[in-house]
């Protein structure tokens, strides 16, 4: 099963075992989703559960927020992430904080799916990693699977979170990214990473599509006799602080890659936290590998803006150097 | 105490041209021959090359690209009632206004070809690069309007929207803005009645979407947006209003997307064939050119002249476009600050030491020399 159709079990799935989740958003229903992640939930469930909106990005989330305080289990899609920006109203000021605000009277269950990052010679606004912006957001989860067991299992943890949880699919793996998957409904718990690759000179830390060109680096620093291992963190926060440290620990080496650009990225979040929690056990400083500090070009360059294995090599052979 | 009727509201619809192409001679804005013909031409034209991009992305030559096939007359004819200091401010479906004030359609291959060097706009006009996420740019077009009126140019800004971009907020917004200042600004829909897949009827419950224009003080009115005759009469009627310090007009130009969304979209899985069948027979070019041959201003011969002629045109259009080099990777750095900060002076200099120690080494000595503003 290709990744898209792990999004599209663990929604249905989800739908299943609970009459409040609802999926809404442009072009969910009778289309099934521009990149057919809904496919079929449609005819399955109905247009009281499966509602294409109007054009409204900050009513779709606004109304999901309302949904979700009066019991309903809103699932609701943005269509690309670049169209995030318009929602972080209703992220920062509503979605992550009415559990405090309200000193736990009401909650936010709902989750907020888009597709996340480039490569797919897609037009402007349709490639972004805009998933700083939400982990620097308290209140909220974010994860980014990079495996279709994992797209599945997420997803029903987060319908089943009570909190809300920002849900990233990198739409370069929703064909591209194949593997077996469970059949019935499963967990994959949210807040654990995944060793993608073991190794003991070296660490790449990283999510979504990015993951397979950190296993790509590996494999080109093997060729070269250093054995490097690859963290997939699943969940950006709350991050696996335990295989995050660990990993780190262990190699003293870390490249921390992602599709995003550098300055105030998650990755630096996370370099912070290495730097903070396991300073002396590191052998050089660690590494942050991200698009440059400008807008995403059209796609024709976009190869040259996001790292791609050649990259992350160099920057793991500085740290080796180091 | 009483309940009494404290305003009332009422929408127009604006037709001129009946299917047969007949105009109604009580609206019919008279046109003389040479802005008809220039109109028909623009259209015909664009059609043809609208044609042209839907192979070329078929045949890998081109990424996604949005068809405007249907939409001319609410495309160009707008465009054309503007005056050169007017600002045009079109969405990504756009590439018939933007031709219909000159850019060159090369320029809209390079963009949806995925090179930024595809933007690029005539010097002696003042048009906005379209936004993507929809809506966004309509309170920006407030803005284009409000310097417009502090500064006295007498220019009025026109933006385009679809009936999805009705819904957003922005609208909203902006026509509050545009009633408020009484703006000279045009908001022009077009409801193609399509949204991807989600029909007009489900972005809003109101029957015509023109009638939002009234809760914000502004003008309101719906024309049939296949006609370019009332097209040009409502455009040309709201440019007077907003430069004789009416304020703004919101108009709603019913039309229809004949074509898929955009190469990306099948939309056979959510609408009806007769639909779109339905609307072939009120295809705006045809209407015009009888029009025009019912005035005696054209005819078959003259007509096949025309398609040939747009051909040749297009095929220099689209040899053009892939004759262009291959951008330079370093171009990403240029115009990004008016002086470029450290960090990317930095980046710039550490992404062009990876290309020239990477095996594209001959891929990069063959490209251009960086264009742009750096640092
Ligand atoms: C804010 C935002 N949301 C979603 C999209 C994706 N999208 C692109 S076009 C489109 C439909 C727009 O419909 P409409 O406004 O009627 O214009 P049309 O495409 O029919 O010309 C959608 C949903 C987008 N570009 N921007
Ligand atoms: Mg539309």
């Amino acid at each position: 099963m290709n990744l898209v159709g792990a999004v599209n079990e663990g929604l249905r799935q989800a739908m299943a075992e609970d009459p409040r989740v609802l999926v809404l958003g442009e072009d969910v229903g009778v289309n099934g989703g521009v990149f057919r992640a809904t496919e079929g939930l449609y005819k399955e469930f109905g247009p009281d559960r499966v509602v294409d909106t109007p054009l409204a990005e900050l009513g779709i989330v606004g109304a999901s927020v309302g949904l979700a305080i009066n019991g309903m289990r809103p699932v609701c899609e943005i269509q690309f992430d670049g169209f995030l920006p318009t929602v972080m109203d209703q992220v920062i000021c509503h979605m992550g904080r009415m559990r405090n605000r309200t000193r736990g009277r009401y909650s936010i269950p709902m989750v907020l799916r888009a597709p996340h990052g480039g490569l797919v010679h897609a037009p402007e606004h349709h490639s972004e990693s805009p998933e700083a912006y939400f982990c620097h957001t308290p209140g909220i989860k974010v994860v980014c699977p990079s495996t279709p067991e994992d797209a599945k299992g997420l997803m029903i943890a987060a319908v089943r979170d009570p909190d809300p949880v920002v849900y990233f699919e990198p739409k370069a793996l929703y064909r591209a990214a194949k593997g077996a998957v469970p059949s019935g409904p499963y967990e994959t718990p949210i807040g654990k990473a995944r060793l993608a690759r073991e190794g003991s000179e070296l660490s790449f830390v990283s999510w979504g599509a990015m993951v397979y060109t950190c296993l790509r680096a590996a494999e080109l620093l093997a060729e070269r006799g250093v054995s490097a291992e690859v963290l997939d963190l699943r969940t950006l926060t709350p991050v696996d602080i335990e295989a995050l440290l660990g990993t780190a620990e262990k190699t003293g080496r870390v490249v921390i890659a992602h599709e995003a650009p550098n300055a105030g990225s998650w990755a630096a979040e996370l370099s912070s936290l290495i730097h903070e929690r396991a300073m002396l056990k590191l052998k050089a400083p660690v590494r942050r590998v991200g698009s440059w500090d400008i807008r995403m070009p059209l796609f024709r360059l976009e190869k040259y803006y996001i790292p791609d294995a050649r990259r992350l090599v160099r920057a793991a052979e500085e740290s080796l150097a180091f | 105490m009483s309940l009494r009727t404290v305003a009332e509201s009422r929408v127009q619809r604006l037709e001129v041209l009946g299917e047969n192409g007949k105009a109604d001679p009580s609206v019919d804005p008279k046109l003389s021959p040479e802005i008809l013909l220039k109109m028909y031409r623009t259209m015909v034209e664009i059609r043809a090359f609208d044609e042209i991009a839907f192979k070329l992305q078929r045949q890998g030559r081109l990424g996604t690209y949005p068809q405007i096939l249907g939409q001319e007359a609410t495309q160009v004819v707008p465009a054309l009632a503007l005056e050169p200091k007017d600002w045009l401010v079109p969405t990504y479906r756009g590439q018939g206004a933007y031709f219909a004030r000159g850019m060159k359609l090369r320029y809209s291959l390079l963009y949806w070809g995925g090179d930024d060097r595809g933007v690029h706009f005539p010097e002696e006009t003042n048009d906005l690069i379209f936004a993507i996420p929809v809506g966004s740019h309509l309170t920006q077009a407030a803005g284009l309007a409000w310097a417009s009126k502090l500064k006295k140019d007498g220019a009025a800004a026109l933006a385009y929207l679809g009936d999805g971009a009705s819904s957003k907020g922005d609208l909203h917004e902006a026509l509050t803005f545009a009633g408020a200042f009484k703006l000279p600004v045009i908001y022009l829909i077009e409801n193609n009645h399509w949204a991807i897949s989600v029909p007009r009827e489900r972005q809003a419950a109101c029957e015509t979407l023109a009638q939002k224009a009234w809760g914000y003080g502004v003008c309101g009115l719906q024309v049939d947006g296949n006609d370019a005759l009332a097209v040009w009469r409502a455009v040309s009627e709201a440019l007077d209003c907003a430069r004789s310090g009416g304020g703004a007009t919101l108009l709603e130009c019913e039309t229809y997307r004949l074509g898929h969304h955009t190469t990306a979209d099948d939309a056979t899985r959510y609408r009806p064939a007769a639909e779109v069948e339905a609307w072939k027979r009120k295809d705006p070019v045809l209407r015009l050119k009888a029009y025009l041959e019912g005035r005696g201003l054209w005819d078959e011969r003259r007509d096949a002249d025309l398609r040939a002629r747009a051909q040749e045109m297009i095929a220099e259009e689209v040899r053009a476009y892939e004759a262009f080099p291959p951008p330079n990777p370093l171009d990403m750095f240029a115009n990004n600050y008016a002086r470029a900060p450290w960090a990317l002076i930095e980046q710039r200099a550490e992404l062009e030491k990876i290309l020239r120690e990477s095996r594209d080494l001959e891929e990069v000595a063959s490209l251009p020399p960086p264009e742009g503003r750096f640092p």
